[in-house]
Formats: C-alpha cells, sequence, structure tokens
C-alpha cells in the first residue's frame, strides 16, 4: 500500500518536473524545474529499492539519507522563497530569506552533520530502520537526527502558511485559492511531521501519509497555477468584454 | 429550486395539454436533461417555469402564481417605487444622464465659468428631446444590490435574515454577486413592504414588461430626479463600481504575480 | 492685483514700444478706463498683461516673468503631474472616458459612445477645476503650508477654492507649497491656456488613459458626489427663496 503511495508521488513529481522542461529551455521560473527535480530526487531517495542502489555506490554508510537531507532543505529553501514572493509574503520571504531564517538553516544544518557524524550508520536501510535498531544510544541520535531533519522545512511551512491562508479567503480567481488551499494543507502536513516521535509505532503508516500528502499537495497545487495561467492566458482576449459586462 | 414537481405538472398539463415534453422543452429552449433532473429531484426550478410561460405566451408572473409559494404574485401588484425604478437603470444609463443634464451648461462652460459652471447653470429637469438613447433593459450588473439599496430602511437586511433563516453575510454575499434565489426576492420584498415583482425584475427572472411595469416607468422615474439626486446617486454608484473595479485590479496583479514567481 | 505700474510700463514699453495705448487696448480687448484706473491705483491686474501678451504674439507665462514676484515663471521645466492633468479633465468629460471604457457603446448606443471615445476634451479651467487641482496636490498638509505661506485664513482659502477663484499670486504660493510646477495653478484658475503654460498637446489625454479603471471610477464618482453636494445646496437655497417669495414677496 505504501509502496503504491511512494512510487505514484514519484511519478507525480516527475512529471510535474518534465513539463517544466518547456520553461526550463525558455529559462522562465527555472528555479521551480530544480526544486521538482529535487523534490523526485528526494522520493526516489525514500524509497526502500533505489535507496540500497544509491547509498550502495556511496559505500553503504547511510550517506545517502543525510543527502536526501540537505536536498529537500534546498528544495524547500527555494520553493519557499517562490511562494513567498509570488503570494506578495513580505513577511514570510524575511524570516526564509532574513538573517533569522538564514541562522536557522545553518544551526540545523550543522546539528544533523553532528549527529550524523556520532552514529554507527553502517549498512544501508531507507529512513535508518537498522540504525535505529541497532542499540539505545543509536536510537536516541536517529531520533534526534530525524527530527531536526523536520525541523527547517517546518519553519519554512510556518513561515508561509498566514500568507496562504489568507490568499485562500481572498478574491483571487478560484484556481488560484484551491491552490494556495493546497499549499497550506501541505505546509500543515509537513508542520505536523515535527511530532511523529509522538505517533504509536503501531500507526507508523501514518508518517507515510503525512509525508506524501505534503509532497502531493504542492506538486499539485504548483500545477494547479500553471494552468490557470495557461488558461488565464486563453482568455486575456475576452477579459475586457467581461469586466465591461460587469460594469 | 423550491416549485414541487407534482404541482408543476399540473400546471404544465393546464398551459400546454397536448404537447409532449421534448416539444415543451424544444418550443421553451430548455434542455430535456435538465427538466428530467429537476422532475426527478422533484423540484423544478423557477426559470423552467418563465420559459415554458413565454413559450406558450403566458405571463411568467401569473404561471409563478399557480404555485403555493408564489401565490401572492397573483392578481394586480403594488407598482413599484420610484427608487426602485431608477435602481434598475445600469449605472453607464446614470451617467449618460448627468451628463446630457449637464451638456448645456458644458458649453457655455467656457464663457461662464463663475460659480460652479456646470453644477451652477439650472440644467432643464426634462432631457432634450430625442437627444436622449433608450436606457439599456433591467438588470443590470449590480441591480440586485441597487434593488435592495433602493428599499432598505436600513433594517431590511436583518428582517430578511430573520423571515428567510439566511445569515447576513450570506445575504449580503448574494448581493455583491448580483444573485437572490427567486424565494428569498419575494421575502425581501414583503420585509420591504414594496410590490412582489420588484426582485424578481431585479435577478432577470423575469421582464419589466411582465412584471406589469409600464413601459417608460424607469426613464419616467430618472427625469423625475432632481440634479443633485441623480448626480449624487450617480456618484454613489460610480465609487461602489470603482471600488470593484480597484479590487479586480489588485487580485488581477496578485494573480499575475503568483504567475510570474509560480506558474 | 500685485503688478506695480512702473514695472508694467516698463513692459509695456519693452513689448510694444511704438504703440499708443489706446492702440494697445483696442488690440488687447482691455478697456481703457480699467486700464487707466490699474494705472492710477499703480497696481495692474495679471489678466492684463496676458491679455496684452496674447495681442502682441507675446507668451504670457514668459510675460509674467518679467515682473519680480513672477521671476519663478522663468523656470518651466517642471512638468504637470499626471494627478495635475487629471484634475483639468471636467467632470463630464471623465464621466465619457467612463462610458467609453465601459464599452456598453454596443447595442442601443452605437451612435454616440464611439463619439465619445473620440470627442476631444473640453479646456482646461472647468467649473470646479482650481478645487480639483488644489486635491491633486494636497498631501494633506498643503491647505495650512499654504495659509502659513501666503498669510490667508484658511477658511477664506477654502472658500476661494469652492467659488473656482484663486488669485495668481495664490496659486503660484498653492504650487510651491506643494513643490509642484509653478504654471498649474495659473491654467487651473484660467489665467493661462495648457499649450501657453508649456503642457504637451494631448498631455491629459494621455494622463487619462493612463488611469486604470479603478482609480478613473473612484475619481469620477468623487467628483460626482461633491458636485450632487453643490447641487443639493443650491436646491436648498432655491427652496428657502421660493419659500420666502411666497410668504412674503
Amino acid at each position: 500500500m505504501i509502496e503504491i503511495l511512494q512510487w505514484t508521488t514519484l511519478i507525480a513529481c516527475g512529471a510535474a518536473a518534465l513539463s517544466r522542461i518547456p520553461n526550463l529551455v525558455r529559462k522562465k521560473n527555472r528555479s521551480l524545474f530544480y526544486v521538482l527535480a529535487l523534490m523526485t530526487l528526494a522520493i526516489l531517495l525514500s524509497i526502500q529499492g533505489p535507496y540500497l542502489v544509491i547509498d550502495g555506490l556511496l559505500g553503504s554508510t547511510n550517506l545517502a539519507n543525510l543527502l536526501l537531507r540537505f536536498i529537500i532543505f534546498g528544495a524547500i529553501y527555494f520553493l519557499g522563497i517562490r511562494i513567498a514572493n509570488g503570494f506578495g509574503d513580505e513577511r514570510g520571504l524575511r524570516l526564509i530569506q532574513g538573517h533569522a531564517g538564514l541562522a536557522i538553516l545553518a544551526v540545523i544544518s550543522v546539528a544533523l552533520l553532528v549527529l550524523f557524524a556520532f552514529m554507527d550508520t553502517e549498512g544501508s536501510s531507507a529512513g535508518m530502520m537498522a540504525v535505529y535498531a541497532r542499540d539505545e544510544r543509536n536510537k536516541v541520535l536517529t531520533e534526534y537526527y530525524g527530527a531536526a531533519g523536520r525541523a527547517y522545512p517546518a519553519y519554512v511551512c510556518l513561515a508561509l502558511l498566514p500568507a496562504m491562508l489568507r490568499a485562500v479567503r481572498s478574491t483571487l480567481p478560484a484556481p488560484l485559492r484551491i491552490s494556495a488551499l493546497l499549499l497550506a494543507i501541505g505546509g500543515i502536513a509537513v508542520i505536523l511531521s515535527l511530532y511523529f516521535q509522538a505517533i504509536p509505532p503501531a500507526l507508523g503508516y501514518l508518517t507515510y501519509v503525512i509525508n506524501y500528502t505534503a509532497i502531493l499537495c504542492f506538486v499539485f497545487g504548483l500545477a494547479l497555477i500553471w494552468l490557470a495561467k495557461v488558461r488565464a492566458g486563453r482568455n486575456t482576449m475576452d477579459r475586457t468584454g467581461r469586466s465591461a459586462a460587469r460594469s | 429550486m423550491p416549485l414541487p414537481a407534482k404541482a408543476f405538472q399540473r400546471w404544465l398539463h393546464g398551459i400546454a395539454p397536448d404537447t409532449s415534453t421534448a416539444d415543451v422543452c424544444r418550443l421553451a429552449g430548455i434542455k430535456r436533461t435538465t427538466l428530467a433532473q429537476q422532475l426527478v429531484r422533484g423540484k423544478v426550478a423557477e426559470a423552467t417555469v418563465v420559459s415554458i410561460s413565454r413559450a406558450f405566451n403566458a405571463n411568467p408572473v401569473s404561471s409563478l402564481a399557480y404555485f403555493e409559494t408564489y401565490r401572492d404574485l397573483a392578481g394586480p401588484q403594488v407598482p413599484p417605487t420610484s427608487h426602485e425604478l431608477v435602481s434598475q437603470i445600469a449605472t453607464m444609463d446614470l451617467l449618460r444622464a448627468v451628463i446630457a443634464r449637464s451638456a448645456p451648461a458644458a458649453e457655455s462652460g467656457a464663457e461662464s465659468r463663475g460659480v460652479a459652471g456646470v453644477a451652477g447653470t439650472p440644467a432643464p429637469e426634462h432631457p432634450a428631446p430625442g437627444g436622449q438613447p433608450a436606457l439599456s433593459p433591467a438588470p443590470h450588473a449590480t441591480s440586485v444590490k441597487n434593488w435592495v439599496d433602493a428599499i432598505d430602511d436600513g433594517e431590511l437586511r436583518h428582517r430578511v435574515s430573520a423571515a428567510t433563516g439566511i445569515a447576513p453575510q450570506n445575504y449580503s454575499a448574494q448581493l455583491t454577486a448580483n444573485r437572490m434565489a427567486p424565494e428569498v426576492a419575494i421575502a425581501t420584498s414583503r420585509a420591504a413592504g414594496v410590490g412582489l415583482t420588484g426582485g424578481l425584475v431585479a435577478t432577470g427572472l423575469v421582464t419589466e414588461a411582465e412584471a406589469g411595469w409600464e413601459p417608460g416607468a424607469r426613464q419616467a422615474a430618472l427625469d423625475m430626479l432632481s440634479d443633485a439626486d441623480l448626480t449624487v446617486l450617480a456618484g454613489d454608484r460610480l465609487q461602489s463600481l470603482g471600488k470593484t473595479l480597484r479590487r479586480q485590479e489588485q487580485d488581477h496583479q496578485q494573480a499575475e504575480k503568483i504567475w510570474e514567481n509560480l506558474g
């Protein structure tokens, strides 16, 4: 079941990235392509099979997991800036790009590296399950490591959430408001991931549901904005006519 | 859609006894699937009755009066107030009237620019004969809101809310969207103590003529307005139009920005 | 009327050295008695200088700049702001623009609307141009600054605006206080024309075309409401007058 969710998300995200190639060639909003490409790579690294292959190439010390964390950081950083710019969210932009935001990113990155260094990471295992199960010390370290990895995305999503909710209640065209809603749901899912440790092991599948919900919401939210743009472009001709009818 | 399907069937039989449903739909310009769906649900839209009435040369208002909810529409109606009539004149027609009234002053304005010029020279009470183009037909782009404003004594919205159980903010949203369900329109008329057809005309369900409004009644009501009242009214209309347009322009800019960054 | 008669005589000699006073008056359409009176009082009206300038093919603004208090007019480098330009469009012309933009010129009004779109704007200095001009350059404190600078009581200043009148030196003081070009007020009061003030032909139309629909509608709405208030006061005054006449006449 979870496998299906993972592969579906991978395909959706990969397709979204591919759909950006024309814009990449035209040098329009190129960072969106990179964000989607990074997200696709991140999903790939979170699936058991591909993870084992890639980590094997990197020496089977779970370095691929550390790579995954920084790929996510990079994707969320650039996506956050794009979204804040697009929705005119000055405050969110400051929180992400300003000194405080960069300091938080630096602190979390260092914490991640230190925790990784202290762990006994020998032996590839997706989600570092094997490391977690090794002994008490590694278990605690893995938990902190995971929390640090989820903290930065949660910070960015928290910074953007107010502007998203405002946009949902605004008088913007419906597709854009639905996009804002999807981005808000994705953001809330990411923020919820901070509480993964509180989820009992029996409900472990919830973590997957929350993670992939977040990614799917982001991907579909962005796709909807793109579709609305294409449609609006086609409709500019009769916009004047409609506004005249309204006045 | 509060017309019971059974009553509708009876009414339809009365008005077009020997016509097949297919023919009724064809003549009235209603989609067969739409009518079928409404009949299955047991609730027929007022607009359906209006369309069929027109196709069979019956007065839509009298047809609606056949149904329980709209019984009070039967018989002669209280004529619309002059405020209601003016509310059903499009903003652009009001502006044309302002221009027409101040035209003589504007022409002589160059020489006699003293105190207030345009405003100062008394405009003729009636527009130049023949110079006035006909008013565009009701309803217009903001006719529902303007109609309610025209009959509102300040407490109307609350009374309508209480009578119909619609939350005030939903009611306001309907007005802004220039929409109103027919039964709410009737309830509004009742709460304001005016003729019952005003809201039906404002929502465009029936025409002025079908509602029994005199031809030229709106023009006459417009001509009766003093220059000051007309000017203030047109100013109010323009300001709310401006606010709407401004919001649209802001939304448009915001959307452009989103597309620019995320599209 | 603050132009000293002596300076005026010098200026007049420069512009029309060999013309008799009688001819100057005839050519410029200034009444001889008026000019004589102004010379006797020692103070010549700016309008006199403007009329004579026009008669002799001189630019009135440059002529005014000859006089001490209007020296600043020699520098015409500051162009009018878009708001100033739009303020010099009459309310009726703004309404025509609103109608033209709404595009309802189809159906019953085909003959009228396209014309309205193409129709040239009426001349600057319309029925409420002085007040609209001051509103266009007012940052909220302008009236106070003008009062202080020109020594006019604020209520007198407001009364002048309502009456669509303003002395040329007050117009200049207002422009200075607002930090805009000095000719705006002279155009708004109708002392000089747009062209004489060096405004580009079509500048007002261009400024109007630049306005977004929402802003235009709000501005026209504001103008209409101000006009409505004026009309209402006039109607009330009229009613009162009628009543007095009816009862006591």
